[in-house]
């Protein structure tokens, strides 16, 4: 015989306003093994939960229910509240009266009779419900972040500074990410490269920090607190720990036409190379694909020139296990290919220019040194900004990429600063939300440049008239005038769309979690829980979960670092108890479960010829359990007469 | 003298009641104006025409009879509005008022009075073909539905004649119906007249249910889209360019004339390709022609530029300068053809009618797909 | 009075209850027929809970799980579609129409799936009418 407790809750007018709550009290009060059942306004606040806790002492109760939000909301804060109580956490049920009941009905007497019915189904479920024990494991105090930009960066450094071992694991030759790429940032104009290479250099120096350059993770074992990871080293073709950087072969290698990527395919590099001077580490890699040596068989000249006998052709790539506690997913974003919107141009015409292609021709480490030197030698006389391209639409991503409206204006002032071109900026909606950005707005609008209020429709080379020969014409509506225009420019320059890693969904599924419909990984909650993702112990930091700026990519890095440290802070974490367990008696030794189980939980005792579960494995799915032909296995708190008393609560009324 | 104004929310419910709840969706980016291509040549601001639509403010009458539903700005709307619709919605919401603009009500009114808009007789629907062609029965696999104006316009007749002749050779089983068949009315729905639409619709409908068709070919890419999308769906429809490049990829039909490197460029209609996404069928038939050098205008495919035919455009008489066919024309010119390839009766009288005021005969001739192939099959 | 089906339905933790929460805080409105029991894996589901339920009066069962390749536990899914395919046929084998049993996979990010499902559901199932093929009369003895 239980001693149930009852507890429905308004949450303020988000579940009275459709559910009756205090028919939906009367009603649990009348069940068989009910013996209180209450409202009240806000079952999660501390008045909420002191009255639980009163109750439970009060009646004696030796299982609750809560019917009130969602469980993914707040379970575990329940759950806490029967422990404080002096009751096992697992005699809880909650009850979810609100994202499944009265946010989706808006007839109160069927919201109502619905709340009622899943009440019922939890009041059949709770009398079956046994205490579980807490199940705790060690921790691995060390931590690996996933990406080496500034979001990598910023964690790395954070975690280290608390003493924590940090990996920081990074796909290609060099840390820095996007950020390395950008002359200056909006709204200060802080010299990128400034700001940024101390902390690349804060990385290297830093002993807690193992740097994994050239390195990507093919596979995550294991759980929170408790992660095998498996890292590729990639064949550098140099071994790194021979290697002091004195960039002799770089110098005298003679494949000089590779498209270097640092630099968006304007400028070159050698076949062996460092993406861009600061690069960290300053170590070369060879690229197979350009390396006379790969291709023809011949040449080897940076093997003759190096003093160090660092270079190494027949290197392969190599595996390393690294164990850690918890992991840091900061793997950026990518630029949207613009080529497809072939109204536009880019790729067509020479002229068309996309941001980081920019970005690489004002910087003064850039193809062209920092000058505004166009493909054709040329200095624009007049350029172009079209916003949006590829965002805010339907066709391509239906999302705001955030930082486009910012970076725009960047250009503006900047092309203002180094040329004297007319520079024109076509907008939809200037968003300039930040600390100084509406400000900059206003500097950059002082400084002439003109603002078009309209979506750029076309770009062309076909002209029509003397003044626009030799120029690419820009065909846009001025809203605000209501004039369709034909703006002759030498120079367009795109912002295209923000959008995730073109594997950002099988990287996802190496990590285990989840993306949303833009394929960013999905956070646990996008405003209370913007770092965690559905796996514990995996968290986000930067682009990698939706387009922001760097301010809001250092927040985030400072704040994944805290979380990994909720982690590997502790000792020992506790895990969830509901894992499974078999019944000697019933197995039959067929070995279904150690054949189904992805996480090699179950195996089979050759002496005693049952299977047995290694519950620190066990994640608690039920495959097994359901897979078992005898009913032997026994899935803690989803057991079977748990799950069909609950449906039998549900079907009842 | 300007004065303050109030919405006029009225005029904005009857426009969403009459089909145009997509005018909510829009924030007047402007990408529609700059893609139009009337936005170059005329006062035609369909941004605006969709904010005054969002306002009920006044002006919304002046141009609304200009955008010829070409799909252009839908394409490329990055909110997804659907532009068309809120245009016919404006159209039947002043037409249902009883303000239809005068060029309009002559077509308009024969297709109600003689269920074609040539004012041509509808007992001599057949009278184009002047030779021995099968009439369609139950057991008939194609019907080829002859679209009003290749019944009716002098100048598109030869392409109906042209149709027939091939699907004759190709040994196909085909069939003609009676005159009790009309317009599809496709004409009729974008100038706003829904209940003349529904009209002609019923009537094509009862006719194709009790000769139980099930496969139907057309030459207008305007039936094409009509009997697709906007008839009950219970039919196969086929534009004659599909069903020409399935003929002569399977042997067939063999074109055997050498053109003698004969420069063509082909003009996509807005129906046929932007609305139905058909843009490989005819150039595969054009390149199969022998001594064919294909050229391509700037403005193609996805990006064609209209004829300025569709949406009642052919029936309007529009000042030199305000001719979107002219513009077309010049730009064939541009490319060196001499021959100006469409799949539309409607483009092709527009086109028409352009070389002729541009004085272009030596230079470029208009011909329709159909009728290259039965040349070349000589 | 027009019938109202009882259904049950059966989330899994990490996609369709979540995406069915997504359906929620954006107030998406669907039908209040179905009544959601929560699981960890669609894996868990043993066909003897399916027969059960409709001994106990539902007129309609909808699974959701995970979409393939994302089950948190990564194949869970898969041997639930397998085993929940053959439970239908089960079904259909004694006489009751397959109609009333649906597996849907619905990601934790698409609550306009879970919310359409629901209501087309529920619409198939108000057709169909009450279910009484298996509905036993008397308390079942668990």
């Amino acid at each position: 015989m239980s001693r149930i407790g009852v507890f429905v809750c308004h949450c303020g007018s988000n579940i009275a306003k459709t559910v009756r709550v205090d028919d939906v009290a009367e009603f649990a009060r009348d069940l068989p093994d009910v013996v209180m059942a209450e409202s009240y306004k806000f079952m999660c606040s501390t008045p909420g939960q002191e009255l639980i806790q009163e109750k439970i002492k009060e009646c004696n109760l030796d299982r609750v229910i809560v019917a009130a939000c969602s469980p993914l909301m707040h379970e575990k804060t329940f759950r806490k509240v029967l422990e404080n109580a002096g009751l096992n956490q697992y005699l809880l049920t909650i009850v979810n009266i609100r994202e499944q009941c009265s946010w989706v009905i808006e007839d109160m007497d069927k919201a109502t009779a619905k709340a009622k019915a899943l009440v019922n189904g939890a009041v059949h479920r709770a009398r079956l419900l046994d205490s579980l024990a807490s199940r705790f494991v060690d921790v691995n105090s060390e931590v690996m972040i996933v990406g080496g930009g500034i979001a990598g960066i910023q964690a790395a450094l954070e975690l280290a500074s608390t003493g924590k071992k940090v990996y920081l694991v990074e796909r290609s030759p060099t840390i820095g990410g996007h950020m390395a790429q950008f002359d200056k940032t909006f709204p200060t104009l802080d010299c990128s490269a400034c700001i940024l290479t101390p902390k690349m250099d804060a990385v290297l120096q830093n002993p807690n920090i193992e740097l994994m350059t050239s390195c990507e993770v093919t596979e995550v074992k294991g759980f929170v607190g408790n992660f095998d990871v498996t890292v590729k080293q990639k064949a550098r073709y140099v071994d790194h720990d021979k290697c002091n950087g004195c960039l002799t072969c770089v110098e005298k290698c003679p494949a000089g036409k590779g498209l270097s990527e640092f630099d968006e395919g304007l400028g070159s590099r050698k076949a062996i190379y460092i993406p861009f001077p600061q690069s960290v580490p300053q170590k070369p890699v060879i690229d197979r694909e350009t390396c006379i040596y790969f291709k023809k068989g011949k040449c080897r000249l940076c093997e003759k020139v190096c003093e160090q006998d660092a270079i190494d052709f027949e290197q392969e790539d190599t595996y390393h296990d690294v164990k850690v506690g918890a992991i840091i997913v900061a793997t950026g974003y990518s630029l949207m290919d613009t080529k497809p919107l072939v109204q536009y141009g880019y790729g067509k015409y020479p002229g068309v220019y996309h941001s980081l292609e920019v970005e690489r021709l004002f910087n003064s480490t850039g193809p062209t040194e920092g000058k505004v030197v166009m493909r054709n030698g040329e200095e624009p006389g007049s350029i172009a900004i079209l916003h949006c391209i590829g965002s805010r639409d339907i066709n391509y991503h239906e999302y705001c990429s955030r930082v486009c409206c910012m970076y725009a204006l960047k250009f503006a002032h900047l092309f203002k600063e180094k040329t004297s071109a007319d520079v024109y900026q076509l907008y939809i909606d200037m968003r300039c939300f930040g600390k100084g950005y509406e400000e900059f707005y206003n500097r950059v609008l002082a400084e002439n440049v003109k603002f078009v209020r309209g979506k750029a429709a076309r770009v062309t080379d076909v002209t029509g008239s003397p003044e626009e020969e030799g120029k690419l014409i820009v065909e846009v509506e001025d809203t605000l005038s209501s004039q369709f225009m034909r703006l002759p420019v030498d120079m367009v320059v795109l912002a295209p769309a923000m959008e995730p890693r073109a594997d950002a969904v099988d990287v996802a599924r190496i990590f285990n979690i989840g993306v949303d419909k833009d394929r960013f990984f999905r956070e646990k909650h996008p405003k209370l829980d913007p770092l965690s993702t559905t796996t514990d112990g995996v968290f986000l930091a930067g682009t990698c979960q939706g387009p922001k700026d760097i301010p809001d990519t250092v927040a985030q890095a400072i704040g994944a670092a805290a979380e990994a440290l909720t982690i590997v802070g502790k000792k020992q974490l506790e895990l969830e108890a509901a894992t499974v367990y078999v019944d000697p008696y019933v197995c039959c030794g067929c070995q279904n479960c150690v054949r189904v189980c992805t996480y090699s939980a179950p195996s089979f005792d050759i002496e005693k010829k049952v299977s047995v579960i290694n519950e620190v494995l066990c994640k608690g799915c039920g495959l097994c359990a359901a897979s078992c032909p005898t009913g032997a296995i026994i899935a803690r708190h989803f057991t079977n007469d748990q799950f069909i008393g609950e449906m039998e609560g549900l079907m009842e009324f | 003298m300007a004065s303050p104004v109030a919405p006029y929310l009225e005029i904005s419910q009857a426009i969403e009641e009459a089909g145009g709840e997509a005018l909510r969706k829009c924030y007047q980016c402007g990408t529609c104006t700059g893609t139009c291509p009337w936005s170059s040549i005329t006062e035609f601001n369909i941004r605006k025409l969709i904010r005054q639509g969002q306002f009920g403010f006044d002006g919304i009458e002046e141009f609304m009879w200009y955008c010829s539903t070409c799909n252009f700005c839908v394409s490329r709307c990055p909110r997804g509005v659907e532009i068309i619709d809120v245009v016919r919605a404006v159209r039947r919401v002043y037409s249902e008022g009883g303000l239809l603009p005068e060029s309009l009500r002559v077509f308009v009114g024969s297709l109600s009075s003689r269920g074609n808009p040539w004012s041509g007789d509808p007992d001599k629907r057949n009278e184009w073909y002047n030779g021995e062609y099968p009439h369609f029965s139950e057991d008939t696999e194609y019907l080829y539905f002859t679209c009003c104006t290749v019944c009716y316009d002098p100048r598109n007749v030869r392409v109906a004649r042209a149709t027939a002749e091939i699907l004759d050779r190709a040994g196909i089983s085909w069939g003609l119906l009676g005159t009790d068949v009309n317009c599809c009315g496709e004409s009729a729905g974008k100038v706003g007249d829904t209940a003349l639409f529904e009209r002609l619709k019923n009537n094509n409908e009862e006719i194709f249910k009790s000769n139980k068709v099930k496969k139907i070919i057309v030459n207008s890419p305007h039936c094409y889209y009509t009997f697709k999308k906007e008839y009950s769906g219970k039919y196969e429809v086929i534009h004659i360019t599909e069903l020409l490049a399935d003929l002569i990829r399977d042997g067939k039909i063999v074109p055997k004339k050498d053109l003698s490197e004969t420069k063509i460029t082909y003009h996509d209609p807005c129906y046929l390709g932007r609305h139905s996404g058909i843009y490989d069928a005819p150039r595969d038939i054009l390149r199969s022609i022998p001594g064919v050098e294909l050229v391509e205008m700037e403005k193609s495919r996805e990006q064609s530029m209209c004829c300025g035919g569709g949406g009642g455009g052919l029936w309007t008489e529009r000042s030199k300068g305000e001719r979107l066919s002219d513009l077309r024309m010049e730009e064939a010119l541009g490319t060196g053809a001499t021959v100006l390839a469409t799949a539309c009766p409607y483009c092709i009288s527009m086109l028409e009618d352009s070389v002729k005021t541009m004085n272009a005969d030596e230079k470029i001739k208009v011909k329709d797909i159909t009728e290259l192939i039965l040349d070349s099959l000589e | 009075m027009e019938f109202e089906p009882k259904i049950l339905g059966i989330a899994c933790n990490w996609c369709t209850y979540t995406g069915a929460d997504l359906a929620g805080t954006t107030r998406i409105q669907y039908p209040h027929n179905v009544r959601v029991a929560r699981v960890m894996c669609s894996s868990r589901i043993n066909p003897a809970f399916i027969f059960r339920a409709f001994q106990l009066g539902a007129d309609g069962v909808l699974v959701g799980g995970c979409e393939p390749g994302d089950c948190h536990y990564s194949t869970g899914n898969y041997y639930a579609r397998r085993r929940l395919a053959i439970t239908r046929k089960i079904l259909e084998f004694a006489g009751l129409e397959p109609e009333r049993f649906r597996v849907e996979w619905i990601s934790a990010s698409d609550g306009i799936k879970f919310a359409e499902v629901v209501k087309e559901f529920t619409e198939e199932i108000r057709a169909l009418g009450p279910q009484t093929k298996f509905k036993v009369k008397k308390d079942i003895e668990t």
